[in-house]
């Protein structure tokens, strides 16, 4: 296992170039070229001006090499091996070792890349990884109650509706909740934009009764929110989930062990829950890996609904504006954080099933 | 089989004639299919959209289908017709002839009515040739000043690109009897946009699943069938495809490419889809290969062509077509998804497009503007996804058994 483990993660190496080589290419395509957004047309910068950041970037970003060139010279920097000062990174005497990786600096804000993902990964982090808990338990729960009604008006008409649930594009959702949850001219029941109130810096921490009544506190605050966000992320995934947990748990339910169980005399509690649940676990465990690229994609969507300043927002405004060296960054986190999700789905798989060793 | 035994089949009256007629896999999925109610459902959704695909320029347009003015009879209708509208005429027109007379086989009649706006678009393109500004506001004007002795509307009298530019109080007007879903922030008719939308959804779900099934099936093939370097190198490659969600792959290219048309859109939600159509079709050829009737085939030395396409192929396919509706609902929803991020076509009518504009109005939020294209969306990605659920159903073994 220790082994298989850390087989992968040296197998991502690979993949992780082929990302960077493809978002490259597109970039190097595109009719801006590599140096797009910064010498293009769209820039307002006075002649001499633009002869002195050309000058600039040409030293730096080496603007006019040849592709393959310039696409080494932003590996050697962003990789944690390469070329490196003497005197920083491991072994410090030579020009060559292990360094911290250089992201660079967004040709758009100019800001360092590294700033830029420290205020927006906990944005996406948390909006994945609480709307993950929440996707399985409602999924789990709905699907066992869908299963254990089989065939009846509930399982038919709820399976109909988890159908249509999923079939519901996410825009559509998210512009509906802004339109009419959150605004004046109908219910003003949430926030609509933004992870905090704009007083959130002076709340407490918890909900408490203050001088003048009920108040919110940073936590609540923020947790309200996130409402609308987390369910416009779930809902898709939850529907596609729960059905995948129904038709998984029927088809253990149709297994001898389960027959032996129920003649045995088990409640159908313990039936249901400790002998067929536990087996028709494994499907679920796989579909994340089909999943969590949505919901990944789906952040860059709900960001810009929601006006939520996380990565997904940051790279629908770096591919808007060509910001090449933002985009690369960009593309590389989000192939890093999928494999990494899909190896520890991998390993949870084999947590769950016994049978299943990853050892050769 | 005709759609009425597999009616009869579903009301159970008659469950000896099933059992006497034999059918092939396929005919059974597919009648099995069409018994379910919410298949059903689904393909009545597609029908009308289909229909509004072709006749759009007939049920939504600004040009009067007939128009008497001093004294001729004109058709602006006629004479604003694209090639594309005439080509989709001339081609359901081919296909219901051809379905009335019942003169070939179903797959051949499909072949010649996709065949033919292939052959007819170079002729088409020379000779239709509508003109190239279009001044909405002309017809009105002469009913103003009584130019217009008679003439005979569409349903809809209002064009998607017709921006009622002389009627400036009709901007954000909300559902009436005019508008039947409302104007938008330039007041263009929003009825008349979704109608004309219909025709780049259904477009681009068909043509980009039709690449990437095509595409899948082809590296899937190859790969499972050679296996070796071929296999290894392509298998690294949909790795790296699938190590980015497709959206952020979808947003990266059409950000970068300036002049978006509905050819690029296709091609690249084809090209970035292929891959799980790949992956399965490579694991099912890998399993075929070791059966028994390949290896015979093998050794009774037909062409590697033959064994592919012949042999091997129809085994796969029918799995990977249950997918491909599951596929075209996806498209569907990347383009409405990309449009809505303002990266999808310029100057068409798009249901994404619209839902943006719902949100960006600037005057609050303009709920027929959010509600309309939305459930237009909805419906037709519903409808796939209940057609290929109730395939899928009518495809499972384990299912069948138990009915």
């Amino acid at each position: 296992m220790f082994y298989y483990i850390i087989r992968r993660i040296l197998l991502m190496i690979p993949t992780l170039l082929g990302v960077s080589i493809v978002t490259f290419a597109i970039v190097a395509l595109s009719p801006g070229g590599l140096g797009g957004s910064l010498l293009g047309p769209n820039s307002q910068l006075r002649p001499e001006e633009r002869k002195a950041v050309l000058a600039y970037y040409t030293e730096r970003y080496g603007i006019g090499q040849p592709v393959h060139k310039q696409y080494l010279r932003w590996l050697g920097r962003v990789s944690p091996i390469g070329p490196k000062n003497a005197g920083e990174g491991w072994p410090g005497s030579l020009g060559f070792g292990f360094k911290v990786p250089d992201l660079g600096e967004s040709w758009q804000v100019h800001r360092p890349i590294s700033d830029l993902l420290k205020e927006s990964l906990p944005i996406t982090l948390l909006l994945e990884f609480t709307s993950l808990p929440l996707i399985y338990f409602i999924a789990i729960v709905t699907g066992i109650q869908a299963a254990r009604s089989r065939g009846k008006l509930t399982d038919v008409g709820l399976g109909t509706f988890l159908i249509a649930l999923y079939s519901m594009p996410e825009i559509w959702i998210g512009v509906l909740m802004i339109g009419f949850l959150t605004n004046r001219q109908y219910l003003h029941w949430f926030p609509s934009n933004g992870l905090h109130d704009i007083t959130s810096d002076s709340m407490t921490f918890m909900p408490s009764f203050g001088s003048d009544g009920f108040e919110r506190g940073w936590l609540l605050d923020t947790a309200w929110h996130l409402v609308l966000p987390l369910i416009c992320l779930s809902y898709g995934s939850f529907a596609y989930l729960s059905r995948l947990t129904r038709g998984a748990l029927l088809e253990t339910l149709g297994l001898d062990f389960v027959r032996t169980a129920r003649a045995k005399g088990l409640g159908e509690k313990t039936v249901v829950y400790r002998h067929a649940f536990r087996n028709s676990l494994l499907p679920l465990i796989t579909v994340t890996a089909s999943f969590l690229p949505a919901i990944l994609a789906g952040a860059v969507i709900i960001e810009s609904i929601f006006g939520l300043s996380g990565m997904g927002q940051l790279f629908a405004s770096a591919a808007l504006n060509t910001d090449r060296e933002l985009l690369l960054a960009l593309t590389l986190i989000f192939a890093f954080l999928l494999m990494i999700s899909f190896l520890l789905a991998d390993i949870a798989y084999a947590i769950a099933d016994p049978r299943v060793s990853y050892v050769d | 089989m005709s759609i009425e035994a597999a009616q009869v089949m579903a009301d159970g009256t008659s469950p000896q004639a099933a059992a006497i007629a034999p059918r092939s896999i396929g005919r059974q999925a597919v009648i099995d299919t069409l018994a379910r109610p919410g298949a059903r459902l689904g393909l009545a959704w597609l029908g009308v959209l289909a229909f509004c695909t072709i006749f759009g320029p007939l049920i939504a347009n600004t040009h009067p289908i007939l128009m008497k003015s001093g004294g001729a009879w004109s058709s602006p209708m006629l004479r604003n017709l694209t090639p594309a509208d005439v080509l989709l005429m001339l081609a359901s027109a081919m296909a219901i002839v051809l379905s009335i007379g019942r003169w070939f086989s179903f797959g051949l009649g499909l072949l010649i009515t996709i065949a033919t706006p292939i052959v007819l678009a170079p002729p088409a393109l020379f000779f239709v040739r509508p003109p190239a500004n279009v001044d909405y506001t002309l017809y009105r004007t002469m009913l103003a000043e009584g130019k217009i002795e008679s003439a005979v509307y569409t349903i809809v009298p209002y064009s998607p690109s017709d921006r009622l530019r002389d009627r400036t109080d009709a901007r954000l007007s909300p559902p009436n009897r005019a508008h039947w879903f409302g104007t938008d922030n330039d007041g263009a008719d929003v009825f008349s946009n979704i109608l004309h939308a219909s025709r780049v959804a259904l477009s681009i779900g068909f043509v980009a699943t039709g690449i990437s099934v095509t595409l899948g099936i082809l590296i899937g093939g190859i790969m499972g069938y050679f296996g070796g370097v071929f296999d290894l190198l392509s298998m690294r490659t949909i790795e790296i495809v699938e190590a980015l969600p497709r959206l952020v792959l979808l947003i990266t290219i059409s950000a970068l490419a300036q002049h978006r048309n509905i050819y690029l859109m296709m091609a690249i939600i084809g090209l970035t889809g292929y891959t799980s159509y790949a992956r399965f079709v490579r694991a099912e050829f890998l399993t075929l290969r070791q059966r028994d009737f390949v290896q015979a085939a093998i050794a009774a030395g037909y062409p590697q062509y033959r064994i592919i396409f012949r042999q091997m192929l129809p085994n796969a396919l029918t799995p990977v077509l249950v997918s491909t509706t599951f596929g075209v609902a996806s498209a569907i929803l990347y383009e409405a998804t990309l449009s809505f991020l303002g990266l999808g076509l310029v100057d068409e009518p798009s249901w994404g497009a619209l839902l943006e504009q719902a949100r960006a109005a600037g005057a609050g939020f303009i709920w027929w503007i959010a509600l309309f294209p939305g459930i237009a969306i909805f419906l037709t990605v519903f409808s796939y996804n209940l057609i290929g659920e109730a395939a899928r159903d009518a495809l499972d073994p384990k299912l069948r058994k138990r009915e």
